[in-house]
């Protein structure tokens, strides 16, 4: 921490860390500031000239003593405002905020702002939420602008004069659509690309008067490309998913918690006349401070289409609308004679910790040994001590082995953070700073501290000193290269050795492991064995959100009880949809969904509606262990009810009872009896893992490829964005008689898939990919391709 | 065929003027965006695409830098291209009614080459020649200054006949005073 110093704003002295800016100095004393381009995370660069402040320091004369005035040290002011974001306070500094000079500076620069505006307001979605408006209600009069009397007409209108016209509907991607006569050209997004993602994408055209922000890459092509909408401090950059769907203010918005991957990011979902509308990323500093990923943010137009409003029951083999005293009829007329060990209980990968013990709860007192949760993992989670991102940023070294973009892309956010030398942000009074002096534009990457092995290529590897894209199941090998079990596989001795070196030279280490290495019992075992001689801590990027969640609690089978791919219990009760094989082979099924489906219109006995993450209320554990809160948003879903409400019913159909019947009872039974504390805390309690099995091992050359993106996203403009694709090398494609443009029909876990073939050269030879858009990520399976030719 | 596939000596010989750093190596952007101009007259996407691959960059990336300096061209130019300084000095001097009267003489405007080949013209922002306004830069030769209709004329009439900038006798003194309509005062 740096030294303190003390600096007086306006009538109040307050302490401040040194190199505090002077933006945050005023903020931290409880004033104001405007400003544009300053922005938390982000370098401040002083572009929009809005913050100008009057700042004067004591100075010391060639006696080494203050000069004095008056007996106190005189203050020397500076002869011009100074832009407060890329000043340093120092010590004894005055800062002056509120006179006539500094007041008229900023209503000048409001005015310059507004100069070229185009005043749509009342046709921009930024409206009533924009940073630019509420500036210049603040600081854009002063007196001689005011109007003497409210029926006479003005002194002064910005509607008179003309102003420059530029292209106004400019699609940047199906996300986002750029309106370049609102920008202010304050460098926001500009900088976001090159620091946060490390995507340089957009950028100035042109100077001057003329500049305007472009890509020449088409359709930005980043993971994280949403958030450049919410700092946009104007409506120049807008969400096209949510565009005039709603003003700002009619929005029933709720914070909650991402489901969408492990990492846990904050979230604010934006509901309108129970319609899903909108997400915008929230600040939650321990974990994805205040970006998120496109899927998190984009990947929500699902929600609202063919919802399961009701429950279904099947009468005359045909699934009909019900009550829920009907279903639960239907639920113990199909129960009849099934015994209690013979029933299935099956969570989504992202049930609630409330849900997770529901199922537990109940499955003890059926006795039954058929539990699990969709994309569990082969190897558990829980047998890694997790490393917290503040860990990650002090870590002296990381190795990651799998895709952080595509697998839990808050990681990609946090490792640039490391990359580039970061400290987790100092806390103010006003939270994190807005101009953080640490932070520069283009600052040098630290590539000794990273190495990447993926099976895939990945944007996180042009961070690290050493990657190479390896065949997938080779992570076993290449770990026990590392541990000095067996020689380096072909080409990768040089960056393996590489990575030996810096193990053994590094004291802090954090191991971060894809669906790849978890999916793989052998190589995750010897994971563990590395994690553990070298002391590091890891981060495991599961498929399942709440994967670290549900393993504590037990949810994994029991001796003899079958897994979440595998088919075996008489009677079944899944929370996701599962593949024909296993529907086929149950004699009465249960499914709890949120949308409608041919599997479950075919094979379901009964369908409750189920909830989506955004409308849960209850906890879930992120990849660090800490607990993070989810809160049910405005969305209409009629009579849905989760995963406890389903499960409750199902005890009373079988006539047992169980603890949990109602969401706060859980929670309550949770903080209690397994001690889960407060959110934002972590949990990390002792818990058993299930032993992997021979069985768990994956084999074949279709590879599975770990995608961000969900299956169910895949509508409206993510349909546009996402492409799916069966994706080989050259030589293999030749050797397989493919050739790029082919169309195949492909089989998958979840069905039968028609894809186009696409080469890419430097893929290993040997194996195609196909993104797996969910739980079964990062397993391999045998290549079936049924129907092959030319499209 | 990439344009620095045959000048890897040239590239080497850029790269070493650089410090050995990712932001080392992105210094060479400027040296190889003046060669292309150079030796293609302009910088098409295809060579803006090759640079940044070259860098380790993104063509965005390539377009931000080269948009901001009017020497580097985005679209083709013929033999001669004549910038004109439109910004405040030279428009109060008539730099829009020499850009008038080009437009009008060449029948060509922003983005066009006249079909001889010979021609063609953009606005510029300010030229640093304010006291000598209104300012023709051809090329990157030294601005033709304090140009009037006659001057321009004779200019264009010079370059035509295929002589040198410097070999061209344009009427009037430089540094004369010239009329806000473009025109010497006395002519």
């Amino acid at each position: 921490m740096d030294r303190m110093v003390r600096v007086t704003v306006n009538d109040r002295t307050v302490e401040v860390p040194g190199g505090t800016s002077v933006m945050d100095a005023i903020f931290h004393a409880g004033y104001d500031v405007p400003l544009f381009c300053a922005e938390k995370h982000l370098s401040p660069i002083g572009a929009c000239r809005m913050c100008l402040v009057k700042t004067g320091s004591p100075r010391k004369g060639p006696d080494g003593q203050f000069i004095l005035e008056n007996g106190q040290p005189k203050i020397f002011w500076m002869p011009k405002l100074s832009a407060a974001c890329i000043t340093a306070v120092s010590d004894g500094m005055v800062i002056d905020t509120l006179s006539d000079e500094v007041k008229h500076a900023q209503s000048g620069m409001v005015e310059l702002t507004l100069f070229n505006h185009p005043l749509d307001c009342p046709t921009c979605d930024k409206g009533g939420a924009c940073e630019l408006q509420d500036r210049s209600y603040e600081y854009g009069l002063v007196e001689k602008f005011y109007q003497p009397d409210p029926m006479e007409l003005p002194l002064y209108t910005r509607f008179e004069m003309t102003r420059r016209h530029v292209d106004k509907h400019h699609t940047l991607s199906p996300f986002i659509v750029l309106d370049r006569e609102r920008c202010i050209h304050c460098k926001r997004c500009v900088r976001y690309f090159e620091e946060i993602p490390g995507d340089e994408v957009l950028d100035f055209i042109e100077r001057g008067v003329h500049t305007f922000i472009n890509s020449e890459d088409d359709g930005l092509p980043s993971n994280f490309t949403g958030n450049i909408v919410d700092i946009c401090p104007v409506g120049a950059l807008l969400d096209q998913t949510a565009r005039f769907r709603a003003r700002n203010w009619e929005y029933d918005s709720t914070e909650t918690t991402s489901m969408d991957d492990a990492c846990g990011a904050a979230i604010t979902v934006d509901a309108r006349s129970g319609l899903l509308e909108r997400i915008r990323a929230a600040e939650r500093r321990e974990v994805n401070e205040v970006w998120i990923s496109d899927a998190a943010r984009f990947g929500h137009q699902w929600v609202n289409e063919n919802r399961v409003c009701t429950p279904l029951v099947r009468r005359d083999g045909k699934l009909v609308e019900a009550t829920w005293d009907e279903a639960l009829k239907a639920i113990r007329q199909g129960l009849d004679g099934v015994a209690p060990a013979d029933v299935g209980v099956y969570l989504a990968g992202n049930s609630t910790l409330e849900e997770g013990l529901a199922a537990l709860e109940l499955t003890a007192a059926l006795g039954t040994a058929h539990r699990d949760f969709q994309g569990r993992t082969a190897y558990p989670t829980t047998g890694f001590a997790p490393a917290s991102f503040e860990e990650l940023l002090d870590a002296e070294f990381v190795l990651v082995l799998g895709e952080p973009t595509e697998e839990a892309p808050t990681l990609h956010l946090r490792l640039s953070e490391y990359i580039r030398g970061l400290k987790p942000a100092a806390k103010l009074n006003h939270g994190t700073p807005f101009a953080d002096l640490n932070i520069k534009e283009r600052m040098p990457r630290l590539n000794h501290k990273l190495a990447l092995f993926s099976a895939y290529p990945t944007p996180t590897a042009r961070w690290a000193g050493a990657s190479a894209v390896h065949a997938p199941g080779a992570e076993a090998a290449l770990l026990a290269a590392l541990l000095g079990e067996a020689e380096a596989p072909a080409g990768l001795g040089e960056p393996l050795a590489w990575v030996k070196a810096r193990l053994a030279a590094s004291q802090r280490v954090v191991l971060v492991l894809g669906a790849g290495v978890l999916n793989q019992p052998e190589a995750a075992i010897k994971a563990r064995q590395l994690a553990e001689r070298s002391g590091a801590r890891v981060m495991c990027m599961t498929p399942a959100a709440n994967a670290r969640g549900l393993e504590a609690l037990g949810l994994f089978p029991g001796k003899g009880g079958a897994g979440w791919t595998e088919a075996g219990p008489r009677a079944v009760y899944y929370a996701y949809l599962p593949t024909e094989a296993q529907l086929k082979a149950a004699a009465f099924r249960i499914l709890h969904l949120t949308h409608r489906h041919p599997l479950a219109e075919k094979y379901a006995d009964v369908v409750l509606p189920n909830q989506t993450a955004y409308e849960k209320r209850g906890h879930t554990l992120n990849l660090e262990g800490r607990v993070l809160p989810l809160e049910p948003a405005g969305i209409n879903n009629g009579e849905a009810d989760g995963a406890v409400a389903a499960l409750g019913l199902l005890a009373e159909a079988l006539g047992v009872k169980t603890p949990v019947r109602l969401v706060r009872q859980a929670t309550r039974l949770l903080v209690e009896k397994h001690k889960l504390p407060a959110a934002l805390e972590r949990w990390l309690p002792k818990s058993t893992g299930w032993t992997a099995t021979e069985a768990d091992a994956t084999t074949g050359t279709l590879y599975l490829r770990p995608t961000m993106w969900r299956r169910e996203q895949r509508v409206g403009a993510v349909a546009r964005v996402v492409e799916i694709k069966l994706e080989m090398s050259p030589a293999t494609a030749r050797s397989q008689g493919l050739a790029d443009g082919y169309l195949v029909e492909l089989a998958l876990p979840e069905g039968v898939e028609r894809l186009e073939v696409k080469t890419v050269a430097g893929l290993p030879d040997g194996v195609m990919y196909v993104p797996a858009l969910g739980a079964w990520a990062g397993r391999r399976v045998e290549a079936k391709i049924l129907v092959g030719g030319e499209a | 065929m990439g344009f620095f596939d045959d000048k890897q000596d040239w590239l080497r010989g850029v790269f070493a003027q650089y410090p050995d750093t990712p932001q080392g190596r992105r210094a060479a952007l400027m040296p190889m965006l003046r060669r292309v101009q150079q030796d293609e007259g302009w910088i098409s996407p295809e060579r803006q695409e090759e640079i940044a691959q070259i860098l380790g960059t993104t063509a965005t990336e390539v377009a931000g830098v080269m948009s901001f300096y009017s020497y580097y061209q985005a679209l083709p130019t013929g033999k001669y291209h004549l910038q004109v300084c439109a910004t405040l000095s030279c428009a109060i001097g008539g730099a829009d009614e020499l850009w008038d009267e080009l437009v009008q003489e060449l029948g060509i405007l922003r983005g066009d080459v006249t079909p001889d080949g010979l021609f063609s013209i953009q606005k510029v922002e300010c030229l640093g020649s304010c006291h000598t306004a209104p300012v023709v830069q051809v090329n990157d030769e030294p601005y033709v200054e304090c140009v009037t209709k006659a001057r321009l004329h004779a200019l264009l009439q010079g370059l035509r006949e295929g002589k040198r900038l410097e070999e061209i006798v344009l009427p009037g003194k430089v540094g004369h005073e010239v009329h806000v309509r473009g025109e010497e005062v006395g002519v």
